[in-house]
């Protein structure tokens, strides 16, 4: 019970700071909620206001061009009371909502799927942190409390994502598919964390069952309740809307980019410089190269299906259009999950410098851009480049570092040898 | 060359070369292996062991996984958004409406005799004059016909009601222009009256000019065709110079286009404003003092400018606009007024009035809503520099080409300047601004009959639409096929096709000599031309050669498509020589 009592003293704590700095500094959320690193286009909870306001007000919430959030998000929250005038049920939903999350990703962390699957054991699989260890470093990730406080929707789709991955990693097909096809309802792209995700659920559940399910049947199965669940959330939506228009609204804009307001991904810049004619098509280049890491990896990592989704939060918190601190946030309270591979990344200093280096430079190059008028869109830039660059060198360098895991295993004889790749 | 090794158990010294066929090398430097191995190590790199089936595989089927998402996906996605989409267009028919070879536009214009005669003497005037007419004609393509109204009058109709012309005159616009017959006793005759404000010519004679039945000539026809010619003479100069300027066609038709007329024509079409489907007037009373600070001017638009402006009505439409600006300065740019004794006023130098509106401060804005505005300008000076005239030749209005008109209203001498303008003290400006409008909207000169102008206004608008949206569509055909980069969407096809169905209603109108529908048609087919030209899609990428398309495409695909190509060649070069073995 030692254990439970760590947890639930780390959970209050986290929770008393979140309040706290809600009511220590009331205009703080609606800075926050103003900043673009926090809040991108379709996640703030300044256009969720508008939309709410529509909405409640029985017009279109997607008529005034503003709101591109998941339709469902508006009855739960008008249920709340208006946060402009009593914000404390909206800040203790994101602070539960933030509680959730870190208790999915202890779930997680039990499992202890990272080190040891049904195919693969890391050799150095004792090597890990606790799992509070790793939920604190959730709950006091200062991007995770910035989004908090921000009160941006995507805290919602990182609950989302986790406990996909809690209830992959327990073997909880029902619940994992709920939650997964909540995720992509929410954000879309989540939808690529399918494959690996019900490849842990697979693992999980053969382990447990001794006796294998056969995977064709698994993987229609999954595939087929994902196509259900989604396909009834859209279906409810559309009911709630009264129309099919949220789709352009919502999925449109993330697939269209027709928003351009800065933020720290490499779509906004690039897409102000496109030559109109060329904008669909790498448009669709653009998003293939999302979507490409997730087949290449699956295979390649199939013995590691954690790991994959892993990584794939890391390269959505680089390439998608609409990133935020957010999903950085969820990726990088993800990779401590990993802890046997940190031994062999090689870059970590490089990594951890450029992140922080960047989480201090770009909020100024945006100020000295958007507010002294000394600088230009190419200072933000610049920043938002060194800061894609330390994530893809986490990426890269941990999808190393599993790999090299791999070969260590495979071949006990290279352990500790420098080794090279052809 | 040995060749390269494929199993760590043939390592020798003889081969003791870098091999770079397997995945993994290892250093030498230490030896954490086994004590048989040892030796090996000092003597000779021990070759990877070879690559497991599994992971053979599994490279395969990664790298097949990218592949798989370039070409099932990638591949459509470029071919969709980048494909060019091209509508087709009617070339051939576009360029033969641009050279002339769809239409040759005629103007076969219908002139109704009145004649208190009967048909027998009628028919023979007719012809008679008819033949007169056609020897006179130098232009095939303007053409007077002449008939007899209709119902033709009884021949013992009596004068009064002819003159009367109310129960005779055939309500027929087609008519161009009547003939009326009247038989006098006293005068010198024939002679002959324009109605100044009806499409009549009254020709009187007496009696026995009407040519016998066996006679071939008389002077009564000679009269009349020399008439007819005198009154379309002004019309034919400019549609032939309308034909000869755009087309080329008839130019061995034209010889009675003398310098002279050609220069006057060309004066009044520098003048006159581009035609368009709506003009914008607007009257600005302008004054360098705090008076008159109000003119009557709704009446006084009431009364001389709605009736103008409504014989236009189908021609053009018209808005209208007035403002009142006190305290307006003259330019600085030009010499002030200077006062010149032996006429008792101020002047303006003739070379100064160019610079007389004051762009910089005088609200006159260059184009409000669609069609272009046209400005009238009334200035009425200062008590103490008053009158104001112009200096070379004493005059108190002038005309700016394609702009407007001014005119200097002076106050009357030995009095105050009236607060208000009343509507007769605005009735010269107006009567000013009535003829600058006319010039200005290309109305000719000759005939004297409004009416008639307005009829040959009309003529040589819808002959001019129709050589312009000729021309462009012309254009068009020639851009189509000189950029092959362009996309051409279906919008322009569609109004290509309304242009031309349009063109050649407005040219069957006009060979049937119903002007007013072949001026509408041609207005209908230029708007559907310019819309076609100026299509905004079409230009997007008219400025993009292909050599661009690798600047796009190659700084981001070519890094990509570098390790994807070579992954893809060596799996292909060890399947195929693993397949040799």
């Amino acid at each position: 019970m030692a254990l439970d009592q760590q947890q639930a003293l780390l959970f209050g704590v986290a929770a008393a700071v979140r309040l706290l700095l809600f009511t220590a500094f009331p205009s703080l959320p609606s800075l926050l909620a103003g900043r673009v690193e926090v809040s991108t286009p379709v996640t703030s909870f300044k256009r969720l206001q508008e939309g709410l306001f529509l909405y409640t007000h029985n017009v279109s919430p997607y008529d005034g061009g503003v709101f591109h959030q998941a339709p469902l998000l508006l009855p739960l929250f008008s249920l709340l009371p208006n946060p402009s005038y009593h914000p404390f049920a909206t800040n203790v939903v994101f602070t539960v909502v933030d509680l959730l999350s870190a208790y999915a990703l202890a779930q997680v962390a039990e499992s202890g799927q990272a080190a040891v699957t049904r195919l693969f054991t890391s050799s150095r699989k004792d090597l890990r942190w606790s799992s509070a260890a790793i939920a604190a470093g959730f709950l006091f990730n200062p991007f995770t409390v910035a989004t908090c406080v921000a009160r941006s929707t995507s805290a919602l789709t990182n609950l989302c994502i986790l406990t996909a991955m809690a209830k992959a990693s327990q073997g909880a097909s029902i619940t994992f598919i709920l939650a997964i096809s909540f995720a992509s309802y929410l954000a879309l792209h989540p939808i690529l964390l399918f494959p690996p995700l019900a490849l842990l659920c697979y693992d999980t559940r053969t382990a447990r069952t001794k006796h294998a399910p056969n995977p064709w049947m698994f993987a229609i199965l999954h595939t087929l309740g994902l196509a259900v669940a989604s396909g009834a959330l859209l279906v409810v939506s559309a009911v709630l809307t009264g129309s099919w228009d949220f789709l352009a609204a919502t999925y449109g804009v993330r697939l269209l980019l027709p928003d351009l307001t800065p933020n720290v991904g490499l779509w906004w810049y690039f897409f102000t410089e496109m030559f109109d004619s060329f904008r669909e098509f790498f448009l669709g280049v653009f998003w293939l190269h999302v979507a490409s890491y997730m087949p290449g990896l699956t295979i390649r990592l199939y013995r590691q299906p954690l790991f994959v989704a892993t990584t794939l939060t890391g390269i959505f918190a680089i390439f998608t259009p609409y990133p935020s601190i957010a999903d950085a946030s969820l990726y990088l309270s993800l990779v401590p999950l990993f802890r046997h591979l940190f031994p062999v990344m090689r870059y970590t200093f490089l990594a951890s410098s450029s992140i922080l280096y960047t989480s201090f430079l770009g909020p100024a190059f945006y100020h000295l851009w958007i507010y002294a008028g000394s600088g230009n869109a190419n200072f933000f830039y610049a920043i938002t480049l060194v800061w894609s660059l330390g994530l893809s060198v986490i990426v890269g360098d941990s999808l190393y570092a599993a790999l090299r895991d791999e070969l260590d295993v495979d071949r006990p004889e290279l352990r500790g040898k420098e080794v090279k790749r052809i | 060359m040995p060749p390269p090794a494929v199993a760590a158990a043939d390592a020798s010294p003889a081969t003791h070369t870098d091999s770079t066929s397997t995945s993994t090398s290892t250093s030498t430097s230490t030896s954490s292996q086994s004590s048989s191995n040892a030796l090996d190590a000092v003597n000779a790199r021990p070759q990877p062991p070879p690559e497991t089936k599994e992971s053979l595989w599994l490279r395969r089927s990664v790298i097949l996984s990218f592949w798989a998402v370039v070409v099932l996906l990638g591949l459509p996605v470029w071919w969709r958004t980048t494909a060019i989409y091209r509508a087709d267009l009617p070339l051939q028919g576009m360029t033969d409406w641009a050279d002339g070879k769809s239409c040759k536009p005629v103007f076969p214009l219908r002139i109704a005799v009145e004649a208190p005669l009967s048909p027998q003497e009628a028919h023979h005037l007719l012809r008679t004059t008819q033949h007169a007419l056609d020897d006179l004609n130098e232009f095939s393509a303007h053409h007077l016909r002449l008939m007899l109204a209709d119902p033709p009058l009884p021949a013992n109709a009596s004068q009064q009601v002819v003159s009367d012309g109310i129960g005779s005159t055939r309500s027929d616009e087609d008519i161009a222009l009547s003939i009326r017959l009247i038989p006098v006793e006293t005068g010198t005759t024939p002679r002959s009256t324009l109605q100044p404000y009806s499409p009549t010519l009254d020709v009187y004679y007496m009696p026995n000019q009407i040519p016998s039945a066996s006679s071939t000539g008389s002077p009564l026809a000679t009269y009349i065709a020399q008439e007819l010619h005198k009154i379309f003479a002004e019309e034919q100069a400019l549609l032939a110079s309308l034909l000869f300027s755009t087309s080329g066609v008839h130019t061995a038709k034209i010889k009675s286009l003398s310098a002279e007329t050609a220069a006057e024509l060309k004066r009044q079409s520098t003048r006159a404003l581009k035609y368009a489907p709506t003009y914008h007037l607007t009257f600005s009373l302008f004054t360098p003092t705090f008076a008159p600070s109000g003119w009557d001017i709704e009446s006084a638009l009431q009364q001389y400018l709605t009736p103008l402006l409504e014989s236009f009505s189908a021609i053009s439409n018209f808005t209208v606009d007035t403002q009142v600006q006190l305290y307006a300065t003259f330019s600085p740019s030009i010499h002030q007024p200077e006062y010149d004794e032996d006429l008792r006023s101020w002047s303006l130098r003739k070379e100064d009035l160019s610079g007389f509106i004051n762009a910089a401060e005088w609200p006159l804005s260059p184009s409000i809503g669609k069609g272009p505005t046209v400005n009238f300008v009334l200035f009425v000076p200062d008590q103490n520099q008053s009158p104001l005239l112009v200096k070379e030749n004493g005059g108190n209005s002038w005309l700016i080409p394609q702009w407007g008109g001014v005119f200097i209203l002076n106050p009357p001498r030995d009095s105050d300047t009236p607060r208000i303008l009343g509507k007769e003290a605005l009735t010269p400006a107006f009567h000013t601004f009535s003829n600058q409008l006319l010039s200005l909207l290309g109305l000719p000169q000759t005939p004297a009959s409004l009416p008639l102008r307005l009829s040959t206004l009309k003529r040589v608008r819808a002959a001019s639409l129709i050589f312009s949206a000729s021309s462009t569509l012309g254009a068009l055909a020639r851009l189509y096929q000189a950029l092959p980069s362009i996309p051409v969407p279906d919008t322009v096809a569609k109004s290509v096709d309304l242009t031309t169905s349009h063109l050649q209603q407005a040219c069957d109108h006009l060979r049937e000599g119903r002007f007013q529908g072949a001026l509408e048609h041609a207005r209908t087919a230029e708007a559907a031309a310019e819309k076609a030209f100026f299509e905004r899609s079409m230009v997007g990428q008219v400025y993009f050669p292909d050599e661009h398309k690798v600047a796009v495409y190659m700084p981001l695909l070519g890094p990509v498509a570098v390790p994807l190509v070579m992954a893809a060649l060596k799996e292909l070069k060890s399947i195929i020589s693993g397949l040799r073995k």
